[in-house]
């Protein structure tokens, strides 16, 4: 009886939340909007690709191919049909997103199949090449739209869609967290382990395999299938192989096998480039433009501050105290380089005339924020960790004790 | 002693790797309830024999029967479900996972419950995993391992490693257990217990255990019978004391004390 | 069906398939140059070196840097013609090489040599970060796009040629040809003539003919062109062989050879053991980089010099993406795999654009090509064409 209470209170809470958003957010601004579907989309994509290469360790790396099934699936027959349904704007949006999970589903099975016989970093650039198959090959087809897209129906005026991505993300999010809490996600996470151990336990390796590549993939092509109607333009550029290495690094950024942490990362690897992108004076209203030479000097100030953390982090045994204090030495380091330089550079008349408008920055930050994590943090953010109560109150509660003594 | 119904027979198994014939026509019979010892010198295709056994090789010819069906060639799984499990001879647990976690995993191989009950959370699945995990426990509690089931099994020590291996393999619920070099790197206090570990596994549970083991005084006080292979051959079967004195036996060991 | 695979045979233009064969080894050439770096990282590291075919796009720019400062800019030519040599290439190869070799290192010592004892797949990201960054602040620093001064102007040997005849065109055909243009030249004559005689009469209806004729000759002229088999090799490219060739000759020495390449060979076999036996690991993976970076710099150079690519920060991606799976499909790890995969992943793309003269729109696929080749190698042999696949010791 517990136990159904608890259920029902927390799929009321889920839906509470996503309506909530909706609610919200539908107030604000239209690109506002447009991120917090997009953010919901990424979670799905990351908690989805976490499921084959986290948990049952299935390296696969053209994730975005099955995004691109379940676009291009629902989209063409919403273009087909949709002029024909009468199931109004949402749940038309609810059926086409279980028709391109379906399909994403099928594409899923025939990429799994690989897998039952390459291992590693072949498996890896097989799945990459799958995607970049089906890409090209969308690119040729014409009723598809070809190289320059689709226009997908409803046509410019997007069904309401956060409520529907975001109960979509905690339903995958819901899926992977129930199933590693049964004994039934063992297998998964045996497979990653040890695959002729697993075998020799009576683990069915090919199923277990296909299974992880189908659940996952059908996630993909519903995040797939909602970003095609609620967009209502695809092309095959969306679904490039840097989304692929973009939902990969949200898997291992989170620490490789966490829900928890690929929904962070998710979230955190998805809200940094696109908040440059809207970076602005806030007085004037125009574009931040930094110069030349203060953009060197800093990359160089990061390169020396990354590298003295780095350091002290690998080679500094001591307390936690004076650790702390070189961290912060290391930082002031690397701002002091920075001033220095800058006001070196601007004596080079090269550099001293460039300018460059901040949002055309964002992929440069991005992929250098992704190399220092990466390197001050390689087990990822959360590494194995889940989000639960009891490793919260663990991780708060010996903090009071460490200050009162 | 033939009253005893046969659980598996080996009649003339013989797989080739390329030119090398690893394991020639080896036959023998494991009586239920037996305590079998598999010997030879290094290379003489003993752990390829348990590849046989346990499917990870297809037999090239011959036939190697289990409660009267036909194995050779199955997938492991398949032969694992059937009722033979195994340990390595370079011990492959789950290293990421917790001690329970690899029993269990062993234990899921008997599950009843519906995996769709497992993504929804249902209270079949949940229930299920509480007493596979119960289960797992009493065999941890068996293994003398019960105080290290929160710890990520590559951090034992590798005695304990062993020990979780066969544990594992317990798990699954076999009819016959194959353990390769189970006493490897064990000093001679954990030797010991693993001989009365091995004893009560057949004893308390039942199981017919065949073993591949090195140390001759181990093998010699547990096993009651013995098969000796030598260059993919069987070159003596009986009961210790027969292969300890049999010529053959003593020129493949050429020297070392049998 | 098999007259529907008839006609389609009988469609394909068999003249030019020589020349598109000499243009895929070309390009496969340039695929192997970068395949060898993907797989020497690939063997001592067990790292996808992502950042490699950034490297390669970093050359072509090194190179085109150099010839802007042997006076071939856009700005010092202006629209001038200018006589080069032979040096200023091998100048620009020289540089493309020594910077790429540089950079690789420099990857190698900030990016990699950190994450050496983390989980593959940390560096594997970091190497997705590298080759990232490296896209994206160039297009912030370097020219997108640059007019092609590198290609047209700095190549002295741009208009010479050799040109070989495999097969000759049908007799009768030629002799047809002459014919026609001997009567041509006869009529523009006598038209000329009379042009200049000033008999207006029959000028008009003379000069039509005339002009009738030639059309017919030079008709009947590239007919004889297209008949006959053969393939035109400008000098550049063949240098370009045979810079390649000697590049990996280098490279097999050096490997086969010397005492670094008994060491690089040993890191590939067994990092830790080789460790153990003394190997300056750290040194040799150092110079595996180097080495690796500069055949792609050497490969870069030739790539927009010869091939006459244009430049944007985005160029290495594609060859890039191409060559690892080249070297993927030579088996990674293996030397003369990477070579060889590398040759023939050029091939097979010209060979698709060649079938296209039969199945219109074929060329479109060109870029998939390379990964369909890929998946089905691998479905048959797990571990590539020349490479092992490991059988799991149980």
């Amino acid at each position: 009886m517990k136990f159904w209470g608890v259920r029902g209170v927390s799929i009321l809470a889920g839906l509470g939340f996503a309506f909530g958003l909706e609610t919200m957010v539908s107030a604000g601004l239209p690109n506002i909007y447009r991120l917090v579907v997009l953010a919901g989309l990424f979670i799905t994509l990351a908690v989805s690709l976490n499921l084959i290469n986290g948990i049952t360790g299935q390296f696969s790396i053209g994730h975005a191919a099955f995004y691109m099934v379940g676009a291009y699936s629902a989209g063409f027959v919403s273009n087909q049909f949709y002029a024909q349904q009468s199931l109004g704007p949402q749940l038309w949006l609810v059926v086409m997103m279980v028709f391109g999970a379906f399909m994403a589903g099928i594409s899923g099975f025939v990429v799994g199949l690989p897998s039952l016989r390459l291992r590693g970093d072949y498996l890896a650039i097989v799945t990459l090449g799958f995607g970049e198959i089906l890409r090209i090959v969308v690119q040729n087809i014409a009723p598809l739209g070809g190289a320059y897209g689709m226009n997908v129906k409803p046509f410019g005026s997007p069904p309401k869609a956060i409520w529907i991505v975001w109960t979509l993300a905690m339903v995958c999010i819901a899926v992977c967290r129930n199933l590693l809490r049964t004994a039934h996600g063992l297998p998964f996470l045996a497979v990653r382990e040890d695959e002729v151990a697993s075998s020799a336990m009576g683990v069915n390796v090919p199923k277990t395999k296909v299974t992880s590549f189908v659940i996952g993939s059908a996630f993909a092509g519903a995040a797939g299938a909602l970003f095609a109607l609620y967009d209502t333009f695809i092309s095959p550029d969306t679904f490039k192989m840097d989304v692929s290495f973009i939902i990969l690094t949200m898997v291992v950024l989170g620490g490789t096998g966490s829900i928890t942490g690929s929904v962070l990362a998710a979230v955190a690897l998805f809200a940094i480039p696109e908040w440059l992108r809207t970076l602005q004076d806030p007085v004037t209203k125009v574009a931040i433009q930094i110069p030349g030479p203060s953009l060197v000097a800093t990359m160089l100030a990061v390169i020396v501050a990354v590298a003295l953390v780095k350091l002290i982090q690998d080679r500094f045994y001591g307390d936690k105290g004076k650790k702390l204090g070189l961290y912060v030495g290391a930082v002031g380091a690397g701002v002091a380089v920075q001033f220095l330089l800058a006001a070196l550079l601007k004596g080079v008349p090269q550099l001293a005339k460039l300018s460059f408008e901040a949002a055309a920055l964002r992929m440069v930050i991005f992929s250098a924020t992704l190399i220092i994590l990466m390197l001050l943090r390689p087990q990822g953010i959360l590494a194995h960790h889940e989000f639960s109560w009891a490793w919260v109150s663990k991780l708060f509660g010996r903090r009071p004790s460490e200050a009162n003594a | 002693m033939s009253e005893k119904p046969v659980v598996l027979s080996l009649d003339k198994a013989t797989i080739q790797f390329g030119g090398l014939i690893a394991v020639n026509s080896v036959t023998f019979d494991l009586y239920k309830g037996d305590l079998f010892g598999l010997i030879g010198p290094n290379g003489a295709g003993k752990t390829t024999c348990f590849n046989l056994i346990t499917g990870v090789y297809k037999p090239t010819s011959g036939s190697i029967k289990f409660n009267g069906k036909e194995v050779g060639g199955l997938a492991p799984a398949k032969i694992a479900e059937m009722g033979i499990c195994r340990t390595f001879q370079n011990i492959r647990l789950f290293p990421a996972l917790s001690v329970l976690e690899n029993v269990v995993v062993g234990a899921y191989l008997r599950h009843k419950t519906s995996v769709y009950g497992a993504y929804t959370y249902l209270p079949p699945a949940i229930n299920e995993t509480e007493s596979l995990k119960k289960d797992a426990m009493d065999l941890l509690e068996v293994m003398d391992l019960a105080d290290m089931a929160g710890s990520r099994s590559a951090d034992l020590p590798y005695g304990k490693q062993r020990r979780l291996e066969i544990a594992r393999a317990m798990a699954t619920k076999p009819d016959l257990i194959l353990l390769d070099e189970p006493a490897a790197g064990m000093n001679p206090q954990e030797k010991e217990d693993l001989q009365a570990t091995v004893r009560r596994i057949r004893d308390e549970f039942g199981k017919t255990v065949l073993l591949i083991e090195h140390d001759m005084r181990f093998v010699m006080g547990l096993c009651e019978r013995i098969v000796v292979l030598d260059h993919g051959e069987e070159i003596a079967q009986g009961s210790p004391e027969a292969i300890r004195s049999d010529p053959k036996v003593i020129e493949a060991y050429l020297g070392e004390a049998v | 069906m098999l007259h529907d695979t008839l006609n389609l045979v009988a469609g394909l233009d068999f003249s030019i398939l020589p020349q598109q064969l000499v243009n895929g080894l070309l390009l496969g050439s340039v695929y192997a140059l970068i395949a060898l770096g993907y797989t020497m990282v690939y063997g001592v590291l067990r790292l996808i070196n992502f950042a490699h075919g950034e490297v390669f796009m970093l050359g072509s720019y090194a190179a085109l840097f150099t010839s802007w400062s042997l006076g071939f800019s856009p700005e010092a030519l202006a629209g001038q013609d200018k006589p080069s040599s032979w040096i200023n290439l091998v100048l620009m190869l020289v540089v493309s090489m020594v910077v790429c070799g540089l950079i690789g290192m420099a990857i190698e010592f900030l990016a990699y040599r950190p994450m050496r004892n983390q989980p593959r797949i940390a560096s594997l990201i970091t190497a997705i970060g590298v080759s990232l960054f490296i896209q994206y602040a160039g297009g912030l620093f370097l020219p997108q796009s640059p007019p092609p001064a590198i290609s047209e102007q700095v190549n002295p040997y741009r208009n010479e040629k050799v040109t070989v005849t495999l097969a000759p065109p049908p007799q009768d055909l030629v002799v047809q040809a002459k014919d026609a243009r001997a009567k041509a030249d006869q009529m523009d004559k006598a038209y000329e003539a009379a042009k200049a005689k000033g008999d207006p009469t029959s000028l008009e209806s003379m000069r039509q003919e005339t002009q009738a004729a030639k059309n017919a000759a030079s008709n009947l002229e590239t007919q004889v062109a297209s008949k006959s088999t053969g393939l035109t090799v400008p000098y550049g490219q063949l240098g370009m062989l045979l810079t390649t060739l000697v590049l990996m000759a280098l490279l097999w020495f050096i490997v086969q050879k010397t005492k670094t390449g008994r060491a690089m060979r040993a890191v590939a076999h067994d990092f830790d053991s080789a460790a153990l036996m003394g190997v300056n690991v750290g040194r040799i993976i150092t110079i595996t980089f180097v080495i690796g970076s500069a055949l792609a710099g050497a490969g870069a150079m030739m790539y927009a010099t010869v091939l006459r690519t244009p430049l944007t920060p985005f160029l290495g991606v594609t060859p890039g993406v191409k060559a690892f799976v080249a070297a993927v499909l030579g088996g990674i790890g293996n030397i003369p795999g990477a070579v060889l995969g590398g040759i023939l992943m050029g091939i097979v793309e010209t060979l698709v654009v060649w079938l296209d003269g039969v199945v219109p729109g074929l060329s479109g696929y060109k870029d998939a090509v390379a990964f369909v080749v890929l998946i089905a190698v691998l479905l048959f042999r797990p571990g590539g064409l020349l490479g092992s696949s490991k059988v799991e010791k149980v």
